[in-house]
């Protein structure tokens, strides 16, 4: 029993995609673009080593952002996540006892998904009518229903890190690469029809990460 | 109700107390040995409690030095196995390094 089998990570991702169908819309004014939303991505990973120099793992890297969207009809709550979710095979050696040097080439199957919260003119009229039949009169009034329109993309990444073993569980890693997606914004989905959603660039997109994992076994 | 709970609870701390004469030398302790024959990571996750009270316990009866050589040889056993790539491991990472210098050398191509 040496190296930690199964080990999961938490951490920040960082990168500096261009999505100009948010920033630079005219029509619906977005929340406004800060790193938190823009440039940071949560990162989660679970690794199992297969290998004494080897390991396949799931990563996935998410954008947030929240806010109103001041809509025609109604100030609705505007959510977007970005989720690129890896599958990366990764090597490694150590280049002393406490450093470890890893080397990882990963597939992408990213995840776009864009929320709103509508209100939509029958559905109070609707929902009151069946209250009404147990007997109380017009209850409810402006409720509020959320869709989304999700779109999926594939693409690969490839990255370079460094590992500094705190202890023989527990390491510090940081990495350093790129990612290409193959995004198109035509392609996104709303309850099953196909629709056009914002513009954004990201292919081509140097990545940094930050983690502290933890081996169990 | 309150006397009650105080009574029960000094009770506990009373007859909870372990005889310090018949307690086994924490260095011996099976957890120990499987940590230095087979490794820390050997030692399954719900008794990683027991086996950090058992280090504690251990190094206050004198056993630094047990303590000492069950973590290094961790450490070595962990360089030992990951020093040297074998199998694909070499092959593969070349690879990913080329991808890398191709797709910054590219970057840099383009935004010039």
């Amino acid at each position: 029993m040496a190296q930690p089998k199964i080990s999961v990570g938490l951490g920040l991702g960082l990168y500096e995609p261009t999505l100009s169908g948010f920033d630079e819309n005219i029509d619906v004014p977005f929340p406004t673009g800060t790193m938190l939303n823009r440039n940071f991505l949560l990162n989660w990973a679970v690794y199992y080593e297969f290998f004494s120099n080897a390991r396949l793992g799931y990563n996935s890297y998410s954008s947030f952002e929240a806010g109103k969207l001041d809509l025609i009809n109604s100030k609705a709550v505007y959510r977007r996540t970005i989720i690129y979710r890896m599958f990366p095979l990764e090597t490694y050696f150590r280049w002393k006892p406490r450093v470890e040097l890893n080397f990882t080439l990963t597939p992408i199957w990213g995840r776009g998904r864009i929320s709103v919260d509508t209100t939509p003119g029958d559905k109070s009229e609707d929902w009151n009518q069946l209250i009404n039949s147990f007997g109380v009169s017009d209850p409810v009034s402006d409720l509020g229903a959320t869709d989304a329109m999700i779109n999926d993309w594939i693409g690969f990444s490839g990255m370079i890190g460094i590992r500094y073993y705190l202890s023989t569980r527990i390491g510090l890693d940081m990495k350093m690469g790129f990612m290409d997606n193959s995004y198109k914004n035509d392609k996104w989905r709303l309850q099953k029809k196909e629709v056009t959603g914002p513009i954004m660039k990201i292919d081509e997109l140097p990545l940094l990460s930050f983690k502290v994992f933890y081996g169990f076994k | 109700m309150k006397q009650f709970i105080s009574i029960i609870l000094l009770f506990v701390f009373l007859f909870g107390q372990e005889s310090m004469a018949d307690r086994p030398n924490p260095c011996e302790d099976p957890l120990l040995n499987l940590a230095e024959k087979k490794g820390i990571k050997a030692i399954p996750i719900k008794d990683i409690p027991r086996f950090r009270k058992l280090m504690k316990a251990c190094e206050n009866d004198g056993g630094e030095k047990v303590i000492e050589k069950i973590v290094y040889k961790d450490w070595q056993r962990d360089y030992k196995k990951a020093k040297t790539m074998a199998s694909f491991t070499p092959t593969f990472s070349v690879l990913v390094f080329l991808v890398m210098i191709y797709y910054f050398i590219g970057l840099g191509i383009a935004t010039k």
